[in-house]
């Protein structure tokens, strides 16, 4: 049998249903009320009013009790209980219904095919096989009622006005309108309980899925959890390393500085300049330590770490600010060129920071005396588009693609005689990754180059 | 060597090659200077020495040692002590995004404060750059980092 004892799904939803039926009712008795009335005074029809207004009041009255039933009764009322409470409402209803019908003409009556309300209701409310029940009951009251009358057991309540009075004798009338009436509620209740019974099964997938999505939820926020604890603990493994590395060379780039400088007794010219040179080398190595640090950082940062709201059109001010000192020195024109609202992209102030000043600095330190830099910053529909631009020396053809590589140095690069850890690039293109964006470059030998960064623009409905 | 007026610099570092260079740095330009090769050495020797500035090593072996210091002289019973301020000396701040909020199961950590210290020289720092912070942080200009917090966003 069928969900023959609800789950706690169904039991909260067969609740739910049983106070409706129990609203519905009292418009049923009104509509009963209002039929009585209206067959009277409008259609002329005799009617015997007294046994049908108290039928009404007999159904007011339980409805009343069910009502009561449904507020007081605890919620955790159990399974079956519930389901006999359903049952027991239709059963009675289904007795009232025969009870108004025998009072008002019996089978003369049309509203006799209200007894498919019933059914539906209880293939809403009840298992497959409880409504066949119910259908089979209907049907027994149904023709027990008819046959007494047409067998004159008991009394027929003849509707003066309506139909002609032999019907309810004539068994050709009754055999066909009970067969009509039988055929009907049975083929009712078998598709109603079947779109019932696919309804309940869609239900329950959905139950299932809800509950599916929501454990998996709270797996991926543990996985993630978990995720950001690595990633705290890998991180800090790479300062530590990063730490260890730099912190004795650059002591060793003090301590050759110090003599240097003449603070530990006068110093011979030559050696003071070999000490330069072998400080500048420190220095090379301290400036690729620190690079590869952040590389590794940043090509490994989940996305979601550190993302905030930034303001890109501030940010290349600020940059721009910072080396305008460099620019002037180097005898290059720098020019910036972006809206005076704030420009939103989502994503980390430090690492858009470091991606500006990369491409500043390449810029500036690649471009001849009496040359130009330009930065500009342009907003498309759903991108925002960053240029930085030169008069410099261009990268060599075919060497385009190979410029964002770790380590490498266009070669026209090397033989400017600007030092360079060849990593700037690649962790440039390493933060527009991490930030969702795409990165290209154009260049002339001799002429310049312009690099295009495409970010995708914040959605400031959800940051 | 105590030059009446100089003023004093307590250099908190475990590296002691790192030390000496400090030493022949400042004390050429006219500092005088005192040394601790750990926190716990170092708080003895704000006690004792009550010197203007603290230069200290933020990585200390562990790489907790630096904080905990840190936030153990700013609760100090002594309100001199309390209040000297500290300059911090790290080889990873610059351009690695180093925040520097410690483990937080540091006993001492305070949850929603940065590290109350006045100021930072990455290294390697020029002497002109060690100097030039002392000076700015002794005549007040050190960032006020004491009592900012930072929001958990």
């Amino acid at each position: 049998m069928e969900h023959a004892v609800p789950s706690n799904v169904d039991l909260e939803e067969l609740r739910d249903r049983i106070s409706w039926l129990i609203r519905l009712r009292w418009w049923a008795i009104l509509g009963v009320l209002v039929t009585i009335w209206v067959g009277r005074r409008m259609f002329g029809v005799e009617l015997q009013r007294s046994p049908l207004f108290l039928i009404a009041g007999i159904l007011a009255a339980y409805n009343l009790v069910f009502w009561v039933i449904g507020k007081w009764v605890p919620r955790a009322t159990r399974g079956p209980a519930v389901s006999y409470f359903a049952n027991l409402q239709i059963v009675l209803d289904l007795i009232a219904l025969t009870a108004l019908l025998h009072f008002a003409g019996g089978i003369e009556n049309p509203f006799i095919c209200y007894y498919v309300f019933h059914i539906v209701i209880a293939s809403i409310l009840l298992s497959r096989v409880a409504t066949y029940l119910q259908v089979t009951f209907a049907m027994a009251l149904l023709v027990t009622m008819v046959t007494l009358e047409a067998v004159g057991a008991i009394p027929h309540y003849h509707l003066r006005g309506f139909l002609d009075e032999t019907l309810y004798r004539s068994s050709v009338y009754v055999f066909g309108g009970l067969f009509a009436i039988g055929t009907m509620l049975y083929f009712t209740a078998f598709m109603a309980t079947s779109i019932t019974s696919r309804l309940r099964r869609r239900e329950a997938e959905i139950v299932h899925l809800s509950t599916a999505l929501r454990e998996h939820a709270e797996d991926l926020s543990r996985a993630y959890d978990a995720l950001r604890q690595l990633e705290g603990a890998r991180s800090d493994y790479l300062h530590r390393v990063a730490h260890h590395i730099r912190s004795p060379l650059a002591t060793l780039e003090r301590m050759l500085a110090v003599v240097s400088e003449g603070r530990t007794g006068r110093l011979p010219d030559r050696s003071k300049e070999m000490l330069d040179r072998a400080r500048t080398r420190v220095r090379d190595v301290l400036d690729l330590a620190r690079d590869l640090l952040v590389l590794s950082r940043t090509r490994e940062a989940l996305p979601l770490a550190e993302r905030k709201i930034v303001d890109l059109a501030a940010l290349v001010r600020d940059v721009a600010s910072e080396f305008r000192h460099q620019a002037s020195s180097a005898a290059v024109s720098l020019a910036v060129s972006c809206p005076d609202r704030a420009v939103q992209v989502v994503g980390d102030p430090d690492s858009l920071t470091e991606l500006l000043e990369n491409l500043a600095s390449n810029a500036i330190k690649y471009t001849p005396a009496g040359g130009d830099v330009r930065i500009s910053l342009e907003t498309r529909r759903h991108q925002t588009e960053l240029c930085v631009s030169d008069s410099g020396i261009g990268i060599p053809p075919g060497e385009e693609e190979r410029i964002f590589d770790e380590f490498y140095r266009a070669t026209n690069a090397q033989e400017s005689g600007k030092d360079g850890t060849g990593l700037g690039l690649s962790i440039v293109k390493a933060i527009v990754e991490t930030h969702g964006g795409e990165i290209s470059v154009e260049s002339e030998l001799g002429e310049g180059t312009s690099f295009r960064i495409l970010l995708p623009s914040s959605d400031h409905r959800r940051p | 060597m105590a030059e009446t007026g100089a003023k004093k610099v307590l250099v908190i570092e475990d590296d002691p090659d790192a030390v000496d260079t400090l030493k022949i740095v400042l004390e050429d330009e006219g500092y005088s200077v005192s040394s601790a090769r750990s926190a716990e050495e170092g708080l003895k020797r704000v006690h004792a020495d009550r010197p203007d500035v603290i230069l200290l090593d933020i990585m200390m072996p562990s790489g907790t040692e630096g904080f905990h210091f840190v936030w153990q002289l700013r609760k100090d019973e002594d309100e001199k002590c309390r209040n000297i301020p500290i300059i911090v000396l790290t080889a990873i701040h610059d351009k690695t995004w180093v925040k520097f909020y410690p483990d937080k199961s540091d006993p001492v950590y305070q949850s929603d404060e940065y590290l109350p210290v006045q100021g930072f020289l990455d290294k390697p720092a020029s002497s002109q750059q060690i100097v030039g912070e002392i000076e700015k942080v002794l005549s007040g200009q050190g960032t006020p980092f004491r009592g900012e917090k930072r929001s958990e966003a």
